[in-house]
């Protein structure tokens, strides 16, 4: 139900993330300003806070900014990095050098070229203003320019993970100089992708003009108007209503009303992201892993998973989705109050209170805390939920005041991204406190394992382990959730949640 | 007669001066308040995952790391010449993102008062002149069920009704009056008619009592006895005297939906100030959540001059002091 992007708003905050039953196809009232063909009108949660790539870390601005900007490589829909602005790369022998080689037709929407010295600028400004991706770069040593169509990136160790974390998202997107420096990137983005910007208008809306100069082809639609409706209920009535194209704002409880209708076309797919419970294992009782593990036996997954996504999420006891290459079966808890029972025993704890945090930004959580109060009520834990705003709720976290909490990560790709700062004893994301040496190495040496099926072992070790010791119990990956009008074609949803629409096609 | 332009001057000039303080309590109370507020800013903006060095610079870049005395005579300083400074969340100027909302702000409130009124003024003077009747219970019931309807079920249900069913009219959005007046009529309608009749429904309820008083009064009996034209004594000396109580709240119920109806303003996707305050809120946006508290304080204060200053035109007892 994350897809209700009410929730993305901090999207990246958490996360990697990069993280028309219908009329007329083509509606010039004016409101499109002047772009002249078929408007694609698109519907999204909310506002972008603001639109310059490297600032903003909330998944609507980079619902739109997955259209505007461009990043040297760029993940697939089975989240493969692909060539994008470089049109391929090496690796030194001792994978310490990549050497990417850009494209030369390349042109920024102002009309100036595009060359290596924009790349560089790029990544420098994120590393020099110590911007919120700058941990991204932290295995980079420099990133130089040789000539006007090579960049080369130094690194102090072998990273495998390079690719996904220059391109994984348009966070990292190549942006230009002169439009920081005029202090416009932020409501007026000038980039290198498929779309321009045609007009922002605050609160209101945000129009994109094809690129007609795109390397990668002119798209076929002449642009796309974004609104933003936080209302589901709304946003479905104009798609129903004609009003809209397409909108990934629909109510998870129409789902399976929607499909099958003829003016509705509903795509529903895994999405890479994931929600999990996590228990402050610096305090008494959940030090003890039984504990924690006692809590994964008891609580009712499909109960959660059917209250907040009506079903269309998919339960997973590890991070990584079914679909991703990454993916390692697990399946250790069943729904199990006898084995739960055994195990409070042998760690002699008879029940107490448990201070559940949750928030009310994701509904979700609190959905959640009331079902997990009612599994782990006949275990004799009384459980007080709190709701408060996310600004709070990342106080308490960050503060440890909390005994449980669930929240989720979006938009990861690289297993790196899912386990490393999350599991890792000095992990910047570890609030629950979780630390095993054996885990510990093991991310370490998955982030320098260059041989992929090596990697992949090591990665599905360790997840092992962080599931068996209950450092998350990992709970289920949402579903993307996006409906559009029969007129709209060539168009798919993507696992990251990705909005691209520059292949997408408007039937007039 | 009273409006005499020395008594003006005087009024307008106190009234400023009271204005200018009570908008200077208005900033100290909001900056307090802001900093008692639990969460951060710079956290909410980087989320979960970034390094120390990353927060420092942000919270370098957005001032927080200055003493706070300093951060609130810089406020005020800004705010006396019209700069209200940059939003943390968009770093666009804050006074320029106000009054890029309040054109839609402006449009809920006007027609979502002149529908509450044009509901209002007949059904309560109908009530009140058949008081204990049935047209009395009749509009007395409904006005209750009109403030107790969420507005939020409310905008649904003609979403559904009037977009979704029927495709009358749009079910979200704004398009400027300037871009094309037909279309600010089509999409102001539903959520003005949202606002118009719950704004509608309390103020029958104010008519009506206003009117209930004056009816008895003594003068209205002696214009009746003397023989007037029962329409004349209603219009000419119940409704006149009838207005003055309706002016001030119509005054307080106009004030309260340009602060924004955030429920409405949700529901039909309208980009007015009750959404910008809200966003602001959760990311504590704090330029923006002052410069968006300053601005409401400044449009009560502008009503409530206004409302007081059509008081002495309505009623030739009540002078301009």
């Amino acid at each position: 139900m994350k897809k209700n992007p009410m929730v993305a708003v901090t999207s990246l905050a958490l996360l990697t993330l990069a993280a028309c039953g219908t009329g007329e196809a083509v509606d010039l009232n004016g409101d499109a300003d002047d772009v002249e063909g078929a408007v694609l009108q698109a519907a999204i949660g909310g506002e972008p806070d603001q639109l310059d790539p490297h600032r903003t870390s909330a998944y609507f601005s980079f619902q739109v900014l997955e259209n505007v900007f461009d990043t040297l490589v760029e993940p697939d829909e089975n989240l493969e990095m692909q060539p994008a602005l470089a049109e391929s790369w090496d690796v030194s022998e001792d994978q310490l050098t990549w050497t990417f080689q850009l494209r030369e037709d390349v042109t920024f929407h102002d009309g100036s070229e595009f060359t290596s010295a924009d790349v560089v600028y790029s990544y420098e400004r994120i590393i020099d203003e110590e911007l919120a991706n700058a941990w991204r770069f932290d295995a980079v040593e420099s990133v130089e320019a040789p000539d006007d169509h090579t960049v080369e990136i130094t690194v102090s160790a072998p990273t495998p993970n390079l690719l996904s974390n220059i391109g994984g998202f348009k966070g990292m997107a190549i942006v230009s100089e002169d439009n920081v420096e005029s202090d416009e990137i932020s409501n007026n983005p000038i980039g290198t992708g498929p779309f321009s910007l045609a007009s922002y208008t605050s609160g209101d809306q945000i129009t994109l003009e094809a690129n007609p100069d795109y390397w990668g082809g002119a798209p076929e639609i002449a642009g796309v108007e974004f609104s933003f409706i936080s209302e589901p209920s709304t946003a479905l009535a104009a798609l129903s209503g004609g009003e809209i194209h397409w909108t990934d704002n629909i109510p998870p409880q129409q789902v399976e009303e929607l499909d099958g209708s003829d003016s509705v076309d509903l795509e529903v797919i895994p999405s890479n992201d994931y929600w999990y419970l996590a228990m402050n294992i610096n305090e008494e009782p959940w030090d003890d892993e039984r504990v924690r593990q006692a809590i994964a036996y008891a609580i009712d997954r499909e109960a959660i998973i059917q209250a907040v996504s009506y079903g269309t999420a998919q339960e997973n006891q590890l991070a990584i989705p079914e679909e991703s290459v990454w993916y390692t079966e697990y399946s250790n808890y069943t729904h199990d109050l006898s084995e739960a029972e055994r195990l409070l025993e042998e760690a002699d704890v008879d029940g107490g209170s448990i201070e559940f945090l949750a928030t009310n930004e994701y509904p979700e959580t609190v959905t959640a805390a009331q079902i997990i109060a009612d599994n782990l009520e006949p275990l004799g834990f009384e459980v007080s939920i709190s709701q408060p705003d996310f600004s709070t709720w990342l106080d308490d976290q960050n503060s440890g005041s909390f005994d449980m909490l669930m929240m989720g990560w979006l938009g990861n790709i690289d297993p790196d991204d899912f386990y490393y700062s999350q599991h890792h004893s000095d992990g910047g994301s570890n609030a629950q406190g979780y630390s095993n040496q054996d885990v510990d190495e093991l991310l370490e040496s998955g982030r320098t394992e260059t041989d992929e099926d090596a990697r992949a072992e090591i990665y599905a070790e360790a997840a092992q382990i962080i599931a068996d010791e209950a450092s998350y119990i990992y709970l289920y990956n949402p579903a993307v959730i996006q409906g559009w009008s029969p007129e709209l074609s060539d168009y798919q949803a993507r696992s990251d949640a990705a909005i691209r629409f520059r292949g997408a096609v408007l039937e007039e | 007669m009273q409006l005499s332009p020395k008594a003006v001057a005087r009024f307008l000039g106190t009234r400023l001066l009271h204005s200018a303080i009570v908008l200077l309590g208005v900033m100290i109370v909001v900056f307090a308040l802001i900093q008692l507020v639990p969460g951060d800013p710079v956290r909410l903006a980087l989320g979960t995952r970034y390094t120390q060095e990353s927060y420092d610079a942000l919270r370098a870049a957005s001032g927080l790391d200055r003493p706070l005395w300093e951060q609130f005579f810089t406020y005020i300083g800004s705010a006396v010449t019209g700069d209200l400074g940059v939003s943390f969340r968009s770093g666009q100027p804050v006074t320029a993102l106000l009054l890029e909302r309040l054109p839609a702000t402006l449009s809920l409130a006007g027609v979502g008062l002149l529908i509450g009124l044009l509901i209002a003024v007949p059904a309560g003077i109908w009530a009140a002149l058949r008081e204990g009747r049935i047209a009395d219970g009749i509009v007395r019931i409904t006005s209750q069920f009109g403030v107790s309807i969420p507005d939020f079920w409310m905008g649904m249900l003609l979403i559904l009704v009037f977009a979704t069913g029927l495709g009358w009219l749009p079910s979200s959005g704004y398009i400027p009056f300037s871009e094309s007046p037909g279309g600010w009529l089509r999409q102001v309608t539903l959520p003005a008619v949202t606002v118009g009749t719950v704004a509608g429904a309390i103020l029958t309820r104010y008519v009506r009592a206003a009117t209930l008083d004056v009816a008895n009064m003594g003068y209205v009996r002696t214009a009746k006895s003397k023989g007037l034209a029962p329409s004349t004594v209603t219009i000419r000396h119940i409704m006149r005297n009838a207005l003055v109580p309706v002016l001030t709240i119509a005054g307080i119920q106009l004030a309260t939906i340009l602060s924004g109806v955030i429920v409405v303003e949700v529901v039909f996707a309208w980009p007015g100030l009750g959404r910008l305050v809200f966003d602001s809120v959760a990311s504590r946006d704090y330029p923006m959540i002052q410069g968006a508290v300053l601005l409401i304080a400044v449009m009560f204060l502008l009503v409530n001059l206004i409302v007081d200053v059509l008081y002495a035109l309505v009623d030739p007892r009540i002078r301009l002091a």
